[in-house]
């Protein structure tokens, strides 16, 4: 039946992510004291992070080999992150000048 | 009628058709569950968003206050963490018990070791004034708002913490059960599921270590 959920990641592959992770980690602390402008330094960093957790959901979790939806459960929660934030920002960056801002 | 005549497993429940479909509703289950575990975090990192957006200053002045060393030793420990757990899945898997054992108590280890650095980060704040809300005393950051950085860090490093906390224990519990034979290669879900609530704390403190730490 569902071979799928019972999928035993291969020990060199858990360990060459663990790696993978570390090096990014180096990587993104390296980025940090080289000084990029302004947006582009939260972009570099956030998509090393992005690729980091990536690695960490799709190896570690096991949503590679793992019924798909239970990934779109993860993206499903993204979503509703970026529609929080969108309309929150709608809300906060375009409020009247009168409104006290903290 | 044929699949009735099966031997069931004794720890397949009766609601259950099969030991495989058993393992998926609860793989399922604790998805969903995430899911709403990221949707706790995301109300802190709408904040985190608005703040900054109102104070791009604030954040570039308060993070010098946070010790991009240690939170980089942070996030080296719970990846090792993370590591640590996998292999303790794949050590169950395969039947390898005490294996399995030492991985789930070193990754334990890791987590106290994550713990005890951020309370070292917490006491050195504590000493300079640098508390939540109200109880900012600090003087250091020329900004009005200076404190509002810092109650979004205590409240987003906070509720990690208390996930981190909760993980130890949850991990100690299943350390125990494989001690005692609950798990096998044929039954070892909670190790697994388990696994998955580690690895989002993981994935959490991944994203919060570049907004916190490496603002520049």
């Amino acid at each position: 039946m569902s071979s799928h959920s019972h999928h035993i990641i291969p020990f060199r592959t858990l360990v060459a992510t663990g790696l993978a992770l570390t090096v990014l980690t180096i990587l993104t602390v390296g980025v940090y004291y080289i000084d990029f402008p302004d947006p582009i330094n939260i972009i570099v960093a956030l998509s090393i992070a992005v690729v980091k957790a990536t690695l960490v959901g799709a190896i570690f979790m096991g949503l590679y080999w793992d019924d798909k939806f239970n990934t779109l459960i993860l993206l499903m929660a993204f979503l509703f992150f970026f529609v929080f934030v969108g309309i929150t920002l709608l809300d906060t960056m375009f409020r009247d000048p009168s409104i006290i801002v903290y | 009628m044929a699949e009735q005549a099966q031997v069931r497993a004794p720890h397949v429940q009766h609601h259950f058709a099969s030991s495989d479909q058993q393992f998926d509703s609860a793989k399922m289950g604790m998805w969903v569950f995430l899911f709403t575990e990221i949707a706790f975090f995301g109300g802190l990192f709408v904040a985190y968003i608005i703040f900054r957006a109102w104070n791009p200053e604030l954040f570039t002045l308060a993070a010098t206050q946070l010790s991009t060393p240690l939170g980089a030793t942070n996030t080296l420990v719970l990846i090792a963490s993370s590591l640590t757990v996998a292999l303790a899945i794949r050590a169950i898997q395969t039947d390898k018990k005490r294996q399995s054992i030492i991985l789930l108590l070193s990754t334990v280890g890791l987590a106290m070791v994550f713990m005890i650095i951020k309370a070292f980060e917490y006491a050195e704040k504590f000493a300079k004034g640098i508390a939540p809300g109200a109880y900012y005393t600090y003087e250091g950051i020329a900004h009005e708002s200076a404190s509002v950085f810092f109650s979004i860090y205590y409240m987003m490093t906070g509720l990690h913490a208390l996930h981190v906390v909760i993980g130890i224990g949850i991990l100690l519990w299943i350390a125990w059960k494989v001690h005692r034979n609950h798990f096998s290669s044929e039954y070892y879900t909670p190790v697994e599921i388990s696994g998955l609530y580690w690895h989002l704390v993981d994935v959490i403190w991944i994203f919060l270590f570049p907004l916190l730490y490496l603002i520049e």
